[in-house]
């Protein structure tokens, strides 16, 4: 087994599986690293916890709620707004965090009594608002407060609010991922088939494992629209509470971040006989192919409208995406996301930009993510699982990458070394799925590989030994000088709006007229 | 963890020395490893499902057989298969000049090593974890 072995952690015999090199001739069977495990004392990790896995990812997305946390307020203030999933309805989740802001008094006497005030409190506040989420945290967990009865209590006195209780307090599993977990099951088994929808289409989807970051989820729903597809609910990204109650009925689960979301798709298959069909949102050629999966499992009527909107997607975006792989070949990249970026973009990154992926790493993913991203990644790539910021400090001075593409606090260190980095966790300039989205990813990893920021960063200016008429670089001398003459072709840098999404909230979209099914009432 | 059973069939036909066969079925298999999802499921049964259903529609149909779509779940298969089907006979124009025999030695030879790959072979830990 090709296992690296960190110097910085030579003294954590503990860290010596966590990390491989897929040399030549190697694969899965023979390059793994240990995944999803308790993180090692002694070492310091970039993890979050359970209930940061479970509201922070899956439950704040959801937009026509109040996402309220039972707990110290740092809990809550640590989950907000870090991650941007924008909706529809004026970012209503984005602006509002609520908690219930927890003491030692509380701790000492319980906390059921102040909760229930709290959420009365939060419902009067807004009282357009009917539907709230309610999270636990260790301090919650471990007094032992009762958040079910305090919400039946609630129902009961305020008709017409509904209220889900996640129990996955911060120390329920090794990371995020076990928050994951407990609020997929925690939906189906509480929430699931508890409204009935308004069937629009003859053809109905979930769009499940998606937070909308930047409006990610919002260009794929326009897509799947425009081929006459109703999408009943978006797990979890601009979704709506009610819609996701209404899962039950639709045709098929597809499927992006498994990572976060199969446990849900897989209980919707076991329960409900609902298909799961995994894609990539990401990336020219497999963005189409799975637009082409989802068209084919309906007809095909639908089938003629996804080739018309990859026909035109790709005609208009292709020669753009060409213009930033010409300047980005060859250049060195770490792939250093959460979790399912790392095999979303493993190998379509590198043919679509030219860039060489040397690195892949995951805080909280499972050896299955890893099982995909490494065989999605070329030979020579050093795979990391739970890396601490002393491994990813000597991996990038072992790899020299032009870039991280990585979340914000490995983000920092790396920026403090001047590798630039970008944010695949928020974004820089999302969204980046859809055909767009992936020319905008390759125009921002252009602009922060090249940016003459860093070199001038690295000007110490209270010594004043540099030269002060050439302090800056234009794009032809930075990132042209390696393209053919008759392919420079400036005309084709990105030419989109800034914002590309606001405009799809307006369409109306026409669906084939669904069939009556014989099961339709409940 | 399941031991790999060999496949006899198969066997004769590598000891027939067909290298040829053994390097066509690599190139098939690299090309689903680099390119697909569905054969990664997280429980072993899962992948078996996957694998058995997905494989056994492409198999199916590269035999210019009708696959059987009479339930969602075989849709489902179904369309993940049709993408390897023209994915294979367009990357791969030696697809199209094999015969009937050769194909279906080709892809128990395939489904052998996607089931090694991702199952018996497979060093993940998670594979024979009870519930999801
Ligand atoms: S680990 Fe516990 S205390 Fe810390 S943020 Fe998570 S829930 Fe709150």
């Amino acid at each position: 087994m090709p296992y690296h072995t960190f110097k910085c952690s030579e003294m954590l015999p503990d860290r010596e599986k966590h990390a491989v090199i897929k040399g030549p001739g190697e694969d899965i069977t023979s390059a793994l690293p240990l995944g999803n495990l308790n993180t090692v004392p002694g070492t310091i990790t970039e993890r979050g916890c359970a209930y940061c896995g479970a509201k922070h990812v899956i439950g704040t997305p959801m937009k026509d709620v109040i996402h309220m946390s039972h707990g110290p307020m740092g809990c809550t203030y640590d989950t907000w707004q870090t991650k941007r999933y924008i909706s529809d309805n004026d970012n209503f989740q984005l602006k509002y965090t609520f908690a219930t802001d927890m003491k030692e008094k509380h701790v000492v006497f319980g906390a059921e009594k102040m909760l229930k005030q709290n959420i009365h409190e939060a419902f009067d506040a807004f009282p357009e608002i009917n539907r709230m989420t309610l999270y636990q945290t260790c301090a919650s967990a471990l007094i032992g407060d009762d958040m079910d009865a305090i919400a039946k209590q609630i129902m009961k006195e305020r008709p017409g609010v509904d209220i889900f209780v996640c129990n996955a307090p911060g120390f329920g599993g090794t990371s995020q991922t076990g928050g994951h977990h407990k609020i997929n099951i925690a939906w189906i088994n509480n929430k699931v088939g508890t409204v009935e929808p308004e069937i629009k289409s003859k053809y109905t989807i979930n769009y499940v494992g998606d937070y909308n970051i930047q409006g990610d989820c919002e260009i794929m729903t326009d897509y799947f629209n425009r081929m006459g597809i109703q999408v009943i609910s978006m797990f979890t990204g601009n979704g709506s509470y009610d819609d996701l109650r209404a899962m039950h009925r639709a045709d098929l689960n597809v499927l992006e971040c498994a990572r976060s979301a199969e446990y849900i798709c897989n209980e919707l298959r076991t329960r409900y006989g609902t298909p799961r069909l995994d894609i990539d949102g990401f990336g020219f050629d497999l963005l189409a192919e799975s637009l082409m999966k989802v068209a084919m499992f309906f007809g095909d009527d639908c089938v003629e409208k996804a080739k018309a909107i990859i026909d035109e997607e790709v005609a208009r975006w292709k020669p753009e995406l060409d213009w930033y792989a010409k300047r980005l070949k060859g250049k060195k990249i770490c792939l250093w996301p959460g979790g399912s970026k790392l095999w979303h973009w493993a190998h379509v990154i590198e043919e679509e930009m030219g860039v060489k992926v040397v690195s892949v790493y995951s805080k909280f993913g499972h050896q299955g993510d890893f099982e995909k991203g490494i065989a999605r990644c070329s030979e020579g790539a050093l795979a990391i699982d739970d890396p601490n910021e002393l491994e990813a400090l000597e991996a990038m001075e072992m790899l020299k990458p032009d870039c991280i593409l990585t979340g914000m606090r490995p983000g920092e260190v790396a920026k403090k070394i001047r590798i630039p980095y970008l944010n695949i966790h928020a974004y820089h300039n999302g969204p980046y799925k859809g055909f767009e989205g992936w020319v905008r990813l390759a125009r921002d990893l252009y602009n922060a590989i090249y940016s003459p920021v860093m070199n001038l960063a690295a000007i110490d200016i209270s010594k004043d030994d540099f030269e002060t008429d050439k302090g800056f670089m234009t794009r032809t001398m930075l990132s042209d000088p390696g393209v053919p003459r008759e392919e420079l072709h400036t005309e084709n840098m990105y030419t989109g709006k800034m914002d590309i999404v606001t405009h799809l909230r307006d369409k109306t979209y026409d669906f084939p007229a669904p069939e009556p099914k014989a099961d339709a009432a409940v | 963890m399941t031991s790999l059973r060999p496949n006899l069939k198969l066997m004769r036909l590598f000891e027939e020395n067909d290298m040829e066969m053994k390097e066509r079925i690599a190139i098939l298999e690299n090309y689903i490893m680099q390119r697909c999802l569905w054969q990664f499921h997280s429980r072993a049964w899962d992948r078996e499902n996957q694998n058995n259903g997905i494989l056994g529609i492409t198999k199916t149909m590269l035999l210019g057989e009708e696959p059987d779509l009479s339930t969602p779940e075989l849709k489902c298969y179904w369309v993940d298969a049709k993408c390897l089907v023209d994915g294979f006979k367009t990357k791969f124009p030696w697809v199209n000049e094999m015969n009937k025999e050769d194909i279906a030695a080709m892809m128990d030879g395939l489904k052998e090593r996607i089931d090694y790959v991702t199952i018996h072979g497979s060093l993940n830990e998670e594979l024979t974890v009870k519930l999801y």
